[in-house]
């Protein structure tokens, strides 16, 4: 019988060669235009009239500190309700129920055509008087009472987290319907063929290939809400922004509490993206 | 095998399969063939278990096609291989041993390794799906529709994305499982391998059974229709 060598593979003496010749133009290349970034911004940082002096920042640190664990805090927890949140809202489209995909319809634009500013204002100041007046007058408030005898109804940053995760929660409805329908009909139809129960699909079949297509996008969207949770400032949440933008005002060093403010995102986002490449190539088809 | 179909009638939107009745009793080697959406794989689907009929009532050595009993004797070569894409081919066949035959973990790596070995895969059989060639996949398709001990086998045009030298791979490969005595029902264009493989012939259109008979008839057809489809795949 004839063997047939697939084409896009190179024969296997040849292929470290390549790959450290790929290797080491890669990091040369990268480390250049990391360089590049890094001469632009003491450029500019250079041109600056004042002398730049960052004690008055680094005076308190435990605010940084804080600052830096509320924005991760923040975005952990948008990042985990709306996933859970997104996979429901996937489920009300594809439902059977017309009413439900019409819901779920109806919401997406909805949020589609919000600005997430808009959003978080709502939450944190519209909508947070009206969810408290009725949770106080169906009781729920007294029930929480019992469990935190300090609760007086939802607070501006919790509010306005929320108002993040719901604006989230379209975004990642979408990446489960691109994740699933990457699993062809055909797929179903052996599945079934050859006998494996609904449990059995889902642990052996559907998720190791879901959580592959997923991963990647979901890291991005994590990164949306990170950047999106400088917003919950306005809702005086304490994170990045709200602690650094109090500090400038308070010291009048705004280029360096900018400066900080800027290298404290990227600090998680930067991480986060090489993360995704990881995966990306760990996993990727 | 024993193929017993009686007033077989389908639909999606519309009727896919109209009336079909077949009776065949002691034929190894089943051939179908016809135009695209004539409704081959439909059949093959249906008299595979995989897809229940609109109406009808068809058996297959005696089992009525719903029956999970008959549907543990039954194998299945996709068009395009269908391997799970995240599972190597070995794995993409113990899997099935494990968790729906209840084969214990060596004796399934064992079964696996052995029929892909038979399909000449002895050395890519820890490899992805996407890393072995289109042909490697789909024998590694055969393989796995073989280690499930099937008593017939269903094939919906193993080789229609394949090129010709694939395609001869693999229908070598198939020839080569008559001696295993299994039966074989199949949907194809290649006429050449209904010639030597088939000993019993179906040409359907639009969703009926127009001519049928053995081997022969491919030389004598009767009908328009199927004079016409001869002279295009030649
Ligand atoms: N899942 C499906 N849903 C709707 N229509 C289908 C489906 N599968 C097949 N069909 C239609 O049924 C007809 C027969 O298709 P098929 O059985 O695939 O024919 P063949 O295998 O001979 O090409 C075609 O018109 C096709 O479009
Ligand atoms: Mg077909």
């Amino acid at each position: 019988m004839n063997k047939v060598e697939t084409s896009d593979t190179p024969p296997a003496s040849l292929t470290p060669k390549i790959n450290r010749k790929r290797r080491a133009s890669f990091f040369i290349n990268y480390g250049l235009a990391i360089l590049t970034f890094l001469i632009l911004g003491y450029l500019i940082a250079r041109a600056q009239t004042r002398v730049l002096d960052f004690s008055a920042i680094f005076d308190r640190p435990d605010i940084l500190r804080n600052a830096f664990i509320t924005t991760i805090r923040a975005s952990f927890t948008a990042l985990i309700f709306s996933v859970i949140f997104g996979l429901i809202l996937y489920f009300f489209s594809i439902s059977k129920i017309r009413y439900l995909r019409a819901l779920s319809d109806v919401f997406t634009e909805i949020i589609y055509g919000t600005p997430l500013l808009v959003m978080i204002f709502m939450m944190g100041f519209i909508f947070r008087a009206s969810i408290n007046n009725i949770i106080d007058m169906i009781g729920i408030t007294d029930f929480i009472k019992q469990f935190d005898s300090s609760f007086r109804g939802f607070s501006g940053p919790q509010m306005g987290l929320a108002g993040l995760t719901i604006y989230i929660t379209p975004y990642m409805a979408n990446i489960f319907r691109a994740a699933f329908s990457s699993i062809p009909e055909e797929q179903y139809m052996a599945m079934h063929l050859f006998g494996f129960t609904t449990f059995q699909r889902y642990r052996y079949i559907i998720v190791p290939q879901v959580i592959r297509v997923l991963m990647a996008p979901l890291m991005n969207n994590f990164s949306l809400i990170i950047k999106g949770s400088a917003l919950l400032n306005i809702v005086m949440m304490r994170e990045i922004y709200y602690e650094l933008f109090s500090i400038q005002q308070r010291t009048g060093r705004s280029v360096e509490a900018f400066f900080v403010m800027w290298l404290l995102y990227l600090a998680i986002t930067l991480p986060l993206s090489q993360f995704t490449r990881f995966i990306e190539r760990r996993w990727g088809t | 095998m024993i193929v017993d179909i009686k007033n077989l009638t389908h639909h999606y939107d519309i009727d896919v399969l109209h009336n079909v009745s077949l009776s065949l009793k002691k034929y190894g080697s089943i051939a179908l063939i016809g135009k695209s959406g004539s409704g081959k794989s439909t059949l093959l689907r249906i008299l595979s278990g995989m897809e229940k009929a609109t109406t009808g009532s068809i058996h297959v050595n005696g089992y009525p096609v719903s029956d999970p009993v008959y549907k543990k004797k039954v194998g299945f070569v996709f068009q395009n291989h269908n391997l799970f894409p995240h599972l190597t081919l070995e794995r993409n066949i113990t899997l099935i041993l494990e968790k729906t035959r209840g084969v214990e973990k060596e004796n399934a790596k064992e079964i696996a390794q052995k029929h892909l070995r038979l399909l000449q895969l002895g050395d890519q059989m820890h490899k992805l799906p996407k890393h072995v060639s289109g042909g490697q996949a789909q024998r590694a398709s055969i393989a796995r529709a073989l280690s499930l001990d099937p008593d017939v086998i269903f094939l919906d045009e193993p080789t229609a994305s394949l090129d010709p030298i694939l395609t001869d791979e693999v229908l070598t490969a198939v020839k080569k499982l008559r001696t295993l005595g299994k039966d074989f029902i199949f949907a194809t264009h290649v006429i050449s391998f209904v010639r030597n493989f088939a000993d019993y012939v179906i040409f359907m259109q639009d969703g009926v059974i127009v001519e049928q008979g053995k081997t022969t008839i491919l030389d004598n057809p009767q009908t328009e229709a199927f004079k016409d489809y001869m002279s295009k795949v030649h």
